[in-house]
């Protein structure tokens, strides 16, 4: 049986290997099934005697390896094949063609306490889900305390399960699933649920479960999660590997691409708004469908007017990138009005890698009325001592209408880091200081 | 097959954890309890005796003896009840079961299993509701029982391969087509008929018409019934053609059974 103590045979470096993967799925016509159930009973194989054109194909030419302790993310739209995926490599569904190779104890959350049964106590359906998941009664009677402890269910465990409420179910499943204690965790999609503190004690428990080298398959349409917590992300494109890369290319390449294709979306019901509506103005559409060629995820606009450059400049006036905290620091944008405007705003935006926004403002807030604009100009936004704390910082740079219909919108124009020789966390940091007064004694402070 | 009774014996601890769940959770919520596997039985018994030794009293089965005709009847219906229950709830225990299947790693072979051998329990419940009937008619008339009952667990155990095999098979077959059910249900109810419950293989032996001979040879390929009518209303050991027959049969079934349910397992997850 499983030994939940440490392998004392040191397990291989490559956790998770996928060779040449390839799924088909049977589509199922009417009146098909006797021919699906020959298929089967004689070839052993669903998709054995199928034309390419009566199967779906789920997923088609996937390599990739996960080095054990590595955490390895997943995204890619609905029907992609990320939950196809995770099955074949759980073992759940055969590969049609390819192979894949997991070494170590598995354990997969595809649905929480899937196999709960409502009649029966949650104590008693933890021992029946421990043992679904690879435990004997014994190593679960062990952890029983922990789980309980986890889940936060202390006073239900003798309530049959129906009683639960929903979340109750799941936070009862995670607790059960990770402390099956695996060597590689196939998770699908399962830590959008249940409240927020607990989900924040499930991302807590799978760190833990990182940092104690054990490898993370992460499945998740939640971009930030997968970008916190993976080393490298796979992103699935229709069933085939588009790319595989560190989380922050291979997220800000999917996000582009989606986004992209909105506003592809959005433009298209913008055309035909336009077609309809406004049978004069059809050239100007297509004047204008024809600047916004290079619009992409992180840049939209009609481009009325265009940023043409973005900088950041030092006190000295030199282009710098790296910031002491404290110091002064100059945004300089370069826009040029394609026709003279008289309707413009000129906006700077500041924000964390993650989207957290940290300070924006515009010429409108400002209280400048524009009254015109036209060929080339240089636009600066100056901060004297500009306070932010240590950290890396990207700026949204637009230049828009005062109703906020966008010229031209450039976010993540720029990216700039800064530090600071005090500690301190968050994105401000005022000019400060400490005093004591009573009986209050440091050994020393560190020079600063 | 040989992978359905690995699998099996791998997760043994699972499959006994199931079934005493499902026999908990069948009783939970009702006044009795699990004393309902006792009156259950009981009361079938009490139902049969008065219908066929009170209402109509039929004549005098052939082959039967002078024993209660009631008693004579559920020593053969209630292994009967076993096969046709484990069978029905069987053929639906993977659609029942499909969101374990489809959203969790699980050997899907317990599935069917749980359902033959908590529907096993309750046979073994009923049995001493059988066996203190014989045993109180025997004291009052010696027309019943036997030492043969000791043979009981040996048709108990040679019966439990075919019905699992059973089982898996219409259980794996009706992911693909939930007609197996409907056929099944009324297939059971025909063989029901052809097994000599109601009546003893006697019934056949004047050899009246060539239908009844043929019905006769029919009826004789189940050995089973005949088993259990020989250890539990006869009180004497099946003869030893009948124990061959039966291993045969059992042997079959299962072999049949689970090859099905192992070659169609890849395709459960997906159809379930």
């Amino acid at each position: 049986m499983t030994d939940p103590m440490p392998h004392p045979a040191p397990l291989p470096e490559t956790a998770i290997r996928v060779e040449g993967l390839e799924k088909l799925y049977r589509r199922t016509l009417p009146g098909d099934r006797l021919r699906t159930l020959k298929s089967v009973l004689v070839e052993g194989s669903l998709t054995g005697n199928l034309r390419r054109e009566d199967a779906i194909v789920a997923l088609t030419g996937i390599d990739f390896t996960v080095a054990r302790g590595e955490a390895f993310g997943v995204v890619g739209g609905n029907g992609s094949g990320k939950s196809t995926l995770l099955k074949l490599i759980a073992g759940m569904l055969k590969p049609t063609a390819g192979r894949i190779t997991v070494s170590g104890r598995v354990a997969a959350m595809i649905e929480l306490g899937a196999g709960f049964h409502p009649e029966i106590s949650g104590r008693e359906n933890v021992f029946i889900n421990g043992a679904v998941l690879g435990l004997s009664k014994r190593e679960i009677a062990r952890r029983y305390d922990e789980i309980v402890e986890f889940s936060g269910l202390g006073g239900f465990m003798e309530e049959p399960v129906k009683n639960y409420s929903s979340g109750m179910y799941v936070r009862l499943g995670f607790a059960v699933a990770i402390h099956t204690d695996p060597d590689v965790l196939l998770v699908d999609e399962v830590l959008a649920v249940g409240d927020e503190a607990f989900a924040h004690r499930c991302i807590r428990r799978i760190e833990e479960f990182l940092a104690a080298g054990r490898t993370l398959l992460l499945v998740s349409h939640s971009l930030d999660l997968v970008s916190g917590l993976c080393d490298r992300v796979l992103w699935l494109e229709n069933g085939k590997q588009r790319l595989i890369e560190s989380p922050r290319r291979a997220i800000d390449a999917y996000r582009q691409e989606v986004a992209e294709k909105e506003a592809e979306e959005h433009q298209a019901a913008k055309d035909q708004r336009g077609a309809a509506g406004h049978a004069g103005h059809a050239g100007d559409t297509a004047a204008s469908a024809s600047t916004t060629a290079s619009t992409g995820a992180d840049r939209w606009g009609s481009r009325e007017a265009e940023i043409t450059a973005v900088r950041l400049l030092n006190a000295a006036g030199a282009e710098h990138y790296h910031q002491q905290s404290g110091e002064d620091a100059t945004f300089e944008i370069e826009v040029r009005a394609a026709a003279a405007l008289t309707d413009f705003v000129f906006g700077v935006a500041i924000a964390t890698p993650r989207g957290t926004e940290v300070w924006g403002t515009n010429t409108d807030l400002a209280g400048y009325v524009p009254a015109s604009f036209a060929g080339a100009a240089t636009v600066r936004l100056t901060c004297p001592a500009f306070r932010l704390a240590a950290g890396e910082y990207t700026v949204d740079v637009a230049v828009h209408a005062r109703d906020g219909a966008p010229y031209d919108y450039h976010r993540r124009a720029l990216s700039f880091t800064v530090t600071e020789s005090r500690g301190g966390v968050g994105v401000y940091s005022p000019e400060h200081r400490w005093g004591f007064t009573g009986d209050v004694r440091w050994a020393e402070t560190r020079g600063t | 097959m040989f992978r359905v009774a690995r699998q099996l014996f791998r997760f043994r601890g699972l499959l006994g954890t199931l079934t005493a769940r499902e026999l908990k959770a069948r009783y939970r919520g009702s006044v009795l309890g699990f004393l309902w596997s006792l009156a259950n039985p009981l009361l079938l018994l009490a139902v049969y005796s008065f219908v066929f030794g009170v209402l109509f009293r039929p004549a005098r089965s052939q082959g039967i003896g002078d024993g209660p005709y009631a008693l004579f009847i559920v020593s053969g219906l209630f292994p009967w009840v076993w096969l046709s229950t484990s069978a029905l709830e069987g053929s639906m225990s993977l659609i029942a079961n499909s969101g374990l299947i489809r959203k969790a790693v699980f050997p899907a072979e317990l599935l069917p299993m749980v359902v033959v051998l908590s529907n096993l329990v309750h046979l073994l419940l009923a049995m001493p509701v059988v066996l203190s009937a014989v045993l109180a008619t025997s004291l009052l008339t010696h027309t019943v029982g036997g030492a043969g009952v000791v043979m009981l667990p040996l048709v108990l155990l040679l019966h439990l391969p075919m019905i699992a095999g059973l089982a898996l098979g219409a259980s794996a077959l009706t992911v693909h087509f939930k007609d197996v059910r409907d056929l099944l249900a009324n297939l059971l109810t025909l063989l029901f008929f052809l097994t000599p419950i109601l009546y003893s293989l006697d019934f056949f032996s004047g050899g009246q018409n060539r239908m009844m001979q043929l019905m006769g040879w029919v009826v004789r390929l189940n050995p089973f019934t005949r088993a259990y009518q020989d250890v539990l209303f006869f009180g004497r050991a099946p003869e030893g053609v009948l124990w061959a027959q039966m291993a045969l049969v059992s042997l079959v079934f299962w072999s049949v059974g689970a090859w099905l349910f192992d070659r169609l397992r890849e395709t459960l997850v997906e159809a379930a």
